[in-house]
């Protein structure tokens, strides 16, 4: 009964307040002042180039078991994905000569001069490990990394494929932002089984070279 | 004289494709040539960004890479211009033409012409989930053979992309090479392990050992289905694990299954 009241008595506050804006001029909306014009700015992907790139050619001397050691040569790529580690791709030529047996022999060869070239290629993934500067006189500084890498790929030789393993470590010194000299020392582990039995060989590979920040 | 004539066709059809190629190379050259003329170290630091310290300080270092010295400190107001920038470090120059690297979480905290904080930014398990390339290397074996692969994969949204995959693998009787176009789903892409589940098809060639006689080089197709895990490490390098079972379709009697372990290590950006 009380809620009644209260209701009924709230209603005629209510009506007796509003009667006055009731009928009165109807309601003006609220001016706005300040109109938005603000340009939705796209915040652009920064144009800013960037060198994460590193390409160029080498040269060097691998020593090929049970042969000679033979001059190769090779290009690499890599891809620096933080200042540690970089993935790197390497491809090289050689062409070997002939083993020890067939020169001491002097018989027939044991391989054709198709099957004596030596190619490989590797995936590798390389760690900056000790990253530095070399002083030079005292006016300039350069970077340097010295990095360990290990990879796989394939070694094609003796006219077939073989699984490879690479293990390694390299010195790149910074000439500029963009030039850098490299010196490596591969070896190139793999399972042969060309002269009848498995074995597996070590292939050591000391190559320097010139690569180009892009 | 009649062999010549759909010759004659095939020729003009090649000159009808080459023409819009030529016309692009010369456009891209004339490009490259104009944007040559324009360069010159004024010009160049006019198109270059900008920003401005806003922090207390901004620090300088000798080389890209934490554990080299900061040599320059620069103060809240001063102007740099980004010169380029090489994994997370920015080179700069400032109004004096002092010029070091920066980290991008700094940089992250200068602001251009119009107060806006710069859209840089280090890595971190966000940009994982929200990746749009992703590339990296494999090993594992594929059935008693090692294997090697290295693949790239474009992520069309959070959850689905597309890989290319491209595996050698080594046997004792034979070697192949195999090329995959596969399609990736991965489920919860905001999860630091990130199961997916994979389906794609290809083309495998498998060359018997030279030692084998009286056999010979094959291609055939191949379809897989699989299912793996990524693992977001840090920065941009995350880990993959998969599996796959792969149906070889060959010319014999019976198709061959193969199933292939694999683990890598990938970037993404």
């Amino acid at each position: 009964m009380e809620n009644w009241n209260k209701c009924i008595f709230l209603t005629a506050a209510l009506c007796g307040a509003g009667s006055g804006q009731a009928f009165g001029e109807p309601p003006e909306q609220p001016r706005q002042v300040v109109h938005p014009d603000i340009e939705r700015r796209e915040i652009p992907r920064i144009a800013i180039d960037t060198e994460n790139f590193e390409l160029g050619p080498y040269a060097g001397i691998i020593s090929i078991q049970d042969f000679n050691s033979e001059v190769v040569y090779g290009l690499r790529g890599a891809w620096h994905v933080t200042e540690d580690f970089f993935f790197e791709a390497n491809y090289g030529v050689s062409e070997a000569d002939l083993t020890s047996y067939e020169k001491l022999s002097g018989g027939v060869p044991l391989f054709s001069d198709d099957e004596r070239d030596y190619s490989y290629y590797n995936l590798s993934l390389g760690w900056n490990i000790l990253p530095g500067e070399i002083f030079v006189f005292d006016k300039y500084a350069f970077k340097s990394d010295f990095y360990f890498i290990g990879g796989a790929g394939n070694t094609r030789f003796l006219g077939d494929n073989w699984f490879t393993v690479t293990l390694g470590a390299g010195y790149r010194l910074l000439l500029n932002d963009s030039v850098t000299w490299r010196l490596d020392i591969r070896d190139h582990i793999y399972d042969r089984e060309a002269f009848g039995a498995r074995e597996t060989t070590n292939n050591i590979e000391w190559s320097t070279g010139l690569t180009f920040f892009f | 004289m009649a062999d010549r004539v759909p010759g004659n066709e095939n020729n003009r059809w090649r000159a009808e494709l080459l023409k819009p190629l030529f016309a692009l190379l010369i456009a891209m050259l004339a490009s490259t040539a104009t944007h040559a003329q324009g360069t010159g170290q004024a010009t160049a630091d006019q198109q270059r960004m900008r920003s401005t310290v806003v922090d207390a300080y901004l620090e300088m270092r000798t080389a890209p890479g934490r554990g080299y010295p900061v040599f320059y400190v620069a103060e809240r107001g001063e102007r740099l211009v980004l010169l380029k920038q090489k994994t997370d470090w920015v080179k700069v120059r400032n109004q004096r033409g002092i010029e070091g690297w920066v980290h991008v979480d700094e940089i992250a905290r200068t602001v251009d012409e119009l107060g806006d904080v710069l859209a840089f930014r280090s890595p971190d398990l966000d940009s994982f989930s929200n990746r749009r390339w992703e590339a990296g290397i494999m090993l594992g074996g594929f059935g008693d053979t090692d294997a090697v692969s290295g693949y790239g994969g474009f992520h069309f949204t959070r959850n689905l992309s597309l890989e290319l995959e491209l595996t050698e693998n080594f046997g004792d009787f034979s070697d192949g090479r195999m090329a995959t176009l596969n399609i990736v789903h991965q489920m919860f892409p905001h999860w630091r392990y990130s199961p997916f589940l994979t389906i794609g098809g290809g083309v495998r060639e498998t060359n018997p050992r030279s030692t084998l006689v009286s056999t010979s080089d094959r291609t055939d197709n191949t379809a897989s289905v699989g299912a793996g895990l990524r693992v977001y490490l840090s920065r941009r390098l995350l880990l993959r694990l998969q599996y796959r079972n792969y149906v070889v379709m060959t010319n014999r009697d019976d198709d061959e299954e193969v199933d292939e372990w694999k683990i890598g290590i990938s970037a993404f950006f």
